[in-house]
């Protein structure tokens, strides 16, 4: 190889790399100005709805809300008397204790006054066996809550049970420690019953960060900026995804994935495609895949919503060490789910799922880590060849560091102007001082723990099963 | 301590309930307002009071169960009135049910009101 | 100033790609800092605005609620309330004061009703306030004329019937949403009429909105709804159905008869729930016929409909069907076979090989 060909195929190189940077920015503004339409038709549109009226009706649809729990014994009866106390009519709870060791399930008997009964599952997607059996109150008051408990099978396996338990026409799958607002459920359900020509099969939330937040009893209180860089910088990270990203997808009709921490099914069609997926640690974003392929292949007119109202309320993870563990188990899961649905990407049968979303997904969420590890590499041996030309490479990292700070803020004045949560004096400054530092404190470790998936999910079987059945709820794994 | 007799209101929509409380205080009795289920318990433990109107929807605990906490718990007898924007036959069913002595549905008449706290408060 | 003449040369000497990527990096600086200071200020003046908001809020709710004790028992607006009046009609004039006002007599009048809500209502027309609504319809952005419309539902304004009834076919969903629901709110069944012509869906909310609305209402004269349900509308099809259930229309069961045979499942579905609710005998013959050639939905509904009416006469079907794939039917199939028949059901009992009719059995057995 002379030189020439060697030059030219460096110029090949930094064209492909300006290429994809030059998409990358594209992209993100086309996805934050279609958001902010979104969001602002959602929040005038919702200006004049009076949730309180499909509360009480009798002909509202029934919603199930199924929230599995492992061990979650600390908390389990604050958190499930905050799901009972939700401001809908037609609805119930049905808590799938997921084989946990601890005494959640002897601590819910006795707080609910619940008794065992009996009652025939209909499993239509299989699951482990149950364990003590089917639990419900014999207080009026608590009839809405049904307890399950059943041995251990991943969160997975707790949702298919909870599916198949469930009479209900919609199901809420739920972390079971996650704050749900009282009027989440109608809010929820509302893009399912306005629309009139297509089905919502689906419709996911937005999850707000609640390190910080003043909780007392399951009802949330006061919203605080959390103290912790991490914990800010996540919200930075939530609002950009969220209120810039999603919620573009959403109207393109092109989402991909709804939070495993929040999500509103239709139950016959998640039923209908087999339930949630047990194999993968990506359950959230696979199960939602599915259901598309699905709709696809029946050609049926359909639509995955979302819904930007702050209504559900989570514990981000408040250290590096569980952040990394936490994306790690996201990367392993996004290929996963790529991988298990490659017969899409690129199929014209599949239409803007698989002709925009899966390319999307894979080039701008699966590759992106790798490609941004390559040009490191390249750049460390264009070091070591002592071949760079330190201004130019300095006013390169300037300008993609201004875009990201640029980013960050407009996604900042989206929640501003939407549904400013953030109201105390300071935190907006605070805002602003993470916005500056994420790109140097926060970005490494989201790559590092990127590349770790990949490694992991190549070369580490063991941890991937292991993980499996291991699989608990514990505040800060909870899916994005 | 004064003669007049004490009412807690449990209603999370403050405009209705100063409406309520100048209305009864009109009326010759002491109101005490909760926002939520818990504050009311709160108030009912600490008071005593001769009458609860309640609403149904309610931030974390709700009206039932505060008439579950009242009749099962403390094992007090005091009358209850309920009131709720789910007026349907369920709601007013399981308020009977765990105790509750008169139930309105919402839109209600704050002379209506008055006159059913009068009656229960009469006996 | 030597330095300065340096930096513009080195500049000016490099390729374009660098020029305009320090110039990109520089418009980015300037749009940052713009946007910083236009962020706090944005806090602030948000922060401002929630403290007035409270504070007119609380004097807003004296204010009513003083009115509303002021009266002398007459239909005569008493001096007390006059001046409290006046007062409100200088603050009215103010946008944002007049939605406060709004919020809160909105709050109080969704809750209470009889004389106080009334004199709520009276409140808003002596105040003016009416008058900004109305001028809202005419409006060009959809908001605008949604939100006047909801508003004049709310305060039960009836003279703006003629303006509104414009806006059933209104282009935008949520205006014609609004005005639906004003003639309902306002006109109880009679407000429906416009069902009789209408050629845009009613969806799922805008029925159970409507619903509502019409179930506060005791005592109506419920209206035909015969011509509804053979509307070439589907969705007001589906409406009326809701509305037979409701209201127990026992008298259009002929017509529920032939939307058993309607070309849209959803409606097929639908009759078979109100013959059930009906407890209707007369259309098992027909769904029997049909049954094998009928979606899973309508099976599943009719044996939900056996379950209630099922005689002797239907023990045959019922025998065919224990071994049905789907679960929810070959429960219902046990069960009933089990209430009219005992010795066949025991006889299948025995004689199955199917575990899922096992657990079935048990089931039924131990409940």
């Amino acid at each position: 190889m002379d030189s020439s060909t060697v030059r030219i195929i460096l110029l090949i190189i930094h064209f492909l790399f300006l290429i994809y940077a030059f998409t990358v920015v594209v992209s993100y503004i086309f996805l934050a100005v279609i958001s902010a339409i979104e969001t602002s038709e959602y929040l005038k549109r919702n200006s004049f709805v009076n949730y309180s009226e499909i509360l009480s009706s009798t002909v509202s649809p029934s919603i199930s809300i199924i929230a599995p729990a492992y061990n979650e014994s600390l908390n389990i009866i604050e958190n499930v008397r905050s799901l009972l106390s939700s401001h809908y009519v037609n609805y119930d709870v049905i808590i799938v204790n997921d084989g946990s060791k601890d005494d959640s399930l002897e601590k819910l008997i006795e707080a609910y006054d619940l008794i065992e009964i009996n009652y025939l599952i209909n499993n239509q997607v299989k699951t482990k066996p149950l364990r003590r059996g089917v639990f419900k109150s014999t207080n009026p008051a608590f009839e809405k809550l049904i307890v399950v408990d059943k041995q251990n099978g991943g969160k997975a396996d707790a949702l298919n049970c909870g599916l198949n338990i469930s009479k209900s026409d919609y199901v809420a799958c739920i972390d079971v420690d996650c704050l749900l607002l009282e009027d989440a459920l109608q809010k929820m359900i509302k893009p399912f019953l306005e629309v009139t020509d297509i089905k919502v099969i689906a419709s996911g939330g937005v999850i707000r960060i609640a390190n910080s937040c003043i909780i007392k009893e399951g009802k949330l209180m006061d919203v605080n900026l959390p103290s912790k860089f991490i914990e800010i910088a996540q919200i930075l990270e939530y609002l950009r995804s969220f209120l810039l990203g999603r919620m573009a997808w959403s109207r393109l009709n092109g989402l991909l994935v709804i939070s495993g921490a929040f999500g509103v099914f239709d139950k016959k069609i998640a039923l209908e495609v087999g339930g949630y997926n047990t194999n993968t640690v990506g359950e959230d974003m696979e199960i939602i895949v599915r259901m598309r392929r699905y709709m696809e292949e029946k050609e049926e007119k359909y639509k995955v919503a979302y819904i930007p109202d702050p209504l559900c309320w989570t514990e981000a993870p408040d250290n590096y060490k569980i952040l990394i563990s936490q994306r790690n188990r996201w990367t392993r899961g996004t290929i996963e789910v790529l991988k298990l649905h490659r017969k899409i990407g690129f199929n014209p049968k599949y239409k803007l799922l698989g002709m925009l979303s899966y390319p999307y997904w894979f080039f701008y969420e699966r590759l992106a880590p790798i490609i941004e590890v390559i040009g490191i590499l390249y750049f460390l041996i264009l070091i070591a060849l002592q071949n760079v030309k330190w201004d130019y490479a300095f006013a390169f990292f300037l300008m993609a560091y201004l875009f990201s700070v640029t980013f960050t803020i407009i996604a900042i004045f989206s929640e501003e102007l939407s549904f400013h949560q953030y109201k105390k004096k300071g935190t907006g400054f605070r805002l602003i001082l993470v916005t500056l530092l994420e790109p140097f404190l926060l970005h490494p470790f989201i790559l590092y723990a990127a590349i770790r998936g990949n490694i992991d999910y190549y070369f580490n079987k063991k941890l991937k099963w292991g993980e499996m059945t291991r699989k608990g709820l514990s505040k800060t794994e909870t899916n994005k | 301590m004064s003669s007049k007799k004490k009412i807690v209101l449990a209603e999370d929509n403050s405009t209705l309930s100063l409406l309520l409380k100048f209305r009864l205080e009109k009326e010759g009795y002491e109101i005490l307002i909760a926002e939520d289920g818990k504050k009311a318990i709160e108030l009912i433990e600490a008071h005593s009071p001769h009458l609860i109107l309640s609403d149904i929807m309610m931030p974390y605990i709700s009206g039932l169960e505060v008439i579950s906490h009242v009749r099962n718990k403390l094992k007090m007898q005091i009358p209850i009135i309920v009131f709720s924007a789910a007026g349907q036959e369920e709601m007013v069913l399981k308020a009977f049910n765990l105790g509750a002595n008169d139930f309105m549905g919402k839109p209600f008449s704050p002379n209506e009101l008055v006159i059913r706290v009068k009656r229960l408060l009469s006996f | 100033m030597i330095d300065l003449q340096y930096y513009t040369e080195y500049f000016w000497e490099l390729p374009i790609l660098i020029k305009v990527v320090w110039l990109i990096s520089g418009v980015l600086f300037v749009v940052i800092l713009a946007l910083i200071a236009y962020l706090k200020f944005l806090r602030s003046h948000l922060r401002e605005n929630e403290k007035t908001l409270k504070k007119y809020q609380k004097e807003y709710e004296e204010n009513l609620i003083n009115y509303l004790y002021a009266g002398d028992n007459e239909n005569e607006i008493s001096e007390a309330q006059r001046v409290l009046i006046n007062k409100m009609k200088i603050c009215v004039a103010d946008k944002f004061k007049r939605k406060i006002l709004i919020s809160v007599m909105s709050k109080l009048i969704n809750d209470i009703s009889g004389e106080m809500a009334h004199s709520i209502q009276k409140f808003y027309f002596e105040t003016g306030l009416v008058n900004y609504a109305l001028y809202k319809l005419k409006g060009r952005k959809w908001d605008v004329i949604a939100s006047g419309i909801k508003e004049l539902t709310q305060f039960e304004v009836k003279e703006a019937h003629n303006e509104i009834i414009k806006y059933v076919k209104h282009p935008n969903l949520e205006v014609r949403n609004e005005a639906q629901l004003y003639l309902v709110s306002l006109f109880q069944f009679k407000g429906l009429v416009f069902l009789d012509k209408l050629k845009t869906s009613l969806s799922e909310w805008a029925q159970i909105q409507l619903l509502e609305i019409l179930q506060k209402f005791d005592n109506q004269e419920i209206p035909n709804i015969r011509p509804w349900l053979q509307s070439k509308n589907n969705s007001v099809v589906q409406f009326s159905l809701k509305l037979v259930k409701i209201y127990n229309q026992f008298d259009v069961r002929d017509i529920l008869l032939e939307l058993l045979s309607h070309e849209n499942k959803e409606i097929r579905v639908d009759t078979i729930q109100v013959l059930n609710y009906f407890q209707d005998t007369e259309c098992k013959h027909f769904l029997k016929t049909k049954f094998n050639t009928s979606s899973e939905e309508e099976q599943i509904e009719f044996f939900r409909l056996l379950e209630i009416t099922a005689d002797t006469d239907d023990e045959v079907f019922i025998l065919e069907n224990v071994a049905h794939t789907n679960f929810k039917i070959k429960l219902a199939a046990l069960k009933i076979l089990k209430a009219i028949n005992l010795e066949i059901f025991n006889e299948v009992k025995l004689e199955t090989t199917d575990l899922q009719v096992v657990e079935i059995v048990k089931f039924i057995e131990a409940n």
